[in-house]
């Protein structure tokens, strides 16, 4: 406890430090008469938090932070409903359909998901043009594939189909941990499979499914910085163009970073509540709301009133 | 003579290598009661989930109300059914497990007027108005919001008996209905079903319970070793035992 306490005053003592700039900031004084020049260097914070709050708030930071954000809910979005659909294709009685699913999953878990970004960016060198139509009769519909794949669609394409392969897994998981029996009952009285997923065993995967889809949704957020690479202009990207304008490296990216910490702050919270949600029925009780659990905590630490111990 | 409810004929059953079921032959009529007793591991869980094609028999022939279960005949020839037509015949058919199997993320409302609303395209209130008679029926109307992990065991079989009876089957299955229960709570559930069986239900029932058997069923069978070994009237053949093994098999769980 001492030692949280000790690590937790360090932590604060350097953030809020300040260090010298190097640069020497002049005054006159007058001593007996005399007029003396006297000189010291003037000093900034260490984390540079003044020329933090200049960009924090900018708009164009403000419009890499909008497009990470639509980045990431997209290529969620993608994700579970390909993962949902590849779990159970994955659990099909067809060996055709499952054992495609598994190559589904095989091929997007198998390569990193950097080469994955810019293989879809680069994908105009293997298909120039697609041509919807008759085989060998009249094209209706012909897509220039270069300006399809811009640099967020394919950003987008490369990390939906990725996390689709994750996500696979993880519905798989959540439906084999639901009890059999459910099933049995579903099926006796006469649901169909599809029913029985969609009404039985989905509702109660879900409690499986829902705390590695939060990180799923956490890791996400911070992957589609790679999308930096080909140019599409998210939080990160927009912090280093500033960045290679002013040579503020290091504050932008502390602005970036916090940015990144405060949403994913959002998003544990939204995902607490989430589960609170599907924990409905599996217990007595609720558990207790992040305020709630707080309060219980500063209580054991001590705060707060307590019985007094003899 | 009518067509019987369910009519088994040399019913075989192996999971890989192990032989379950070896020709049984089973008859319930209309309205009947009848209670399978047999040792665990004798194969009346099994016969019983054939009879709603949960498990796939090898070997027979099985019909509930004159219909074959899970097949049906052209010719000479046997066809499988194919998931809808499976879907309807088991729909007809209530089951009550061991274990409940509520659906542990709806009250016990929405666990009723699910498959109505789903399997037979019932409207909502007409299920929630049934729903509520059937909770009154199994003396549970002041539980229809709760949650199964906020019931008693014995309390949670009744909602699953409630369950099955949305469905209006014309045939009710039990497997070991009150096995899992603390012995206090068994009363509650024995007497629903002896409630349904005088309301003219036709019940087939894998029980332990041999007071149960002796006092409601019609006709009993004992299993052992995947064939029936002996049946008859519950009242004589649970009393004096024609055969070693059921006197043997009685003497152990009297």
């Amino acid at each position: 406890m001492a030692l949280v306490a000790v690590a937790a005053a360090m932590l604060i003592n350097t953030l809020l430090s300040k260090v010298p700039t190097g640069l020497e900031e002049c005054h006159q004084v007058l001593v007996n008469g005399h007029s003396h020049q006297v000189c010291a260097s003037t000093m900034r914070w260490r984390f540079f938090w003044d020329v933090v709050g200049n960009y924090i708030f900018d708009a164009s930071i403000f419009r890499g932070l909008w497009l990470t954000l639509e980045l990431t809910v997209f290529a969620m979005a993608i994700g579970i409903t390909l993962g949902v659909i590849t779990a159970v294709m994955r659990m099909s009685p067809n060996r055709i359909v499952s054992s495609s699913a598994w190559l589904f999953t095989w091929f997007f878990r198998g390569t990193p998901v950097y080469v994955q970004i810019l293989f879809w960016f680069n994908i105009a060198f293997l298909y120039p043009t697609i041509q919807f139509g008759l085989p060998f009769g009249p094209h209706f519909l012909t897509v220039n594939v270069l300006t399809l794949f811009t640099g967020f669609v394919a950003a987008l394409t490369a990390l939906g189909l990725n996390e689709g392969a994750y996500m696979s897994e993880i519905v798989r998981a959540g439906f084999k941990a639901v009890d059999e029996g459910q099933i049995e009952a579903a099926q006796a009285l006469g649901m169909t499979r599809l029913q029985t997923m969609w009404r039985i065993t989905l509702p109660q995967a879900m409690r499986v499914i829902i705390p590695p889809t939060g990180n799923e949704l956490i890791s996400m957020l911070k992957t589609s910085s790679l999308a930096s690479a080909i140019a599409v202009t998210e939080l990160l990207k927009s912090t280093s163009n500033i960045a290679s304008r002013t040579f503020q490296t290091m504050q932008l990216l502390i602005v970036a970073s916090l940015w990144y910490l405060t949403v994913t702050t959002v998003l544990s919270i939204g995902q607490f509540y989430v589960e609170r949600h599907f924990a409905k029925g599996s217990s007595r009780s609720m558990p207790p709301t992040p305020l709630q659990r707080i309060k219980q905590d500063l209580r054991r630490m001590g705060f707060g009133n307590r019985e007094v111990r003899s | 003579m009518t067509t019987p409810m369910v009519e088994a004929r040399g019913i075989s059953k192996s999971f890989g290598t192990v032989q379950v079921l070896s020709g049984v032959d089973l008859t319930v009529e209309r309205g009947q009661v009848a209670c399978l007793i047999g040792p665990s591991g004798s194969g009346k869980s099994t016969f019983l989930r054939c009879i709603n094609h949960l498990e796939k028999h090898d070997a027979g022939e099985l019909r509930v109300d004159g219909s074959l279960v899970g097949y049906r005949q052209s010719g000479n020839k046997l066809y499988e059914l194919n998931e809808r037509q499976i879907c309807a015949e088991r729909s007809q058919i209530g089951m009550v497990f061991q274990r409940f199997n509520l659906f542990p993320h709806l009250t016990a409302l929405e666990n009723i007027t699910i498959a109505p609303q789903r399997v037979l395209g019932k409207k909502g209130p007409e299920t929630i108005r049934r729903a509520q008679e059937l909770l009154e029926r199994v003396g549970l109307s002041d539980k229809a919001a709760s949650y199964p992990s906020q019931l008693s065991g014995g309390q949670q079989q009744r909602v699953a008996i409630a369950r099955a009876l949305a469905m209006d089957p014309k045939l009710m299955l039990f497997d070991e209905p009150t096995s899992a229960l603390d012995p206090e709570l068994v009363g509650e559930v024995l007497d629903v079903m002896r409630d349904l069986a005088k309301s003219g239900m036709t019940m087939v029932v894998v029980t332990h319970e041999m007071g149960f058997a002796r006092e409601v069923a019609d006709v009993a069978y004992f299993l052992d070793e995947g064939v029936v070994q002996e049946w008859g009237n519950p009242r004589e053949m649970l009393v004096s035992p024609r055969t070693q093994r059921l006197a043997g098999f009685l003497s152990k769980v009297l």
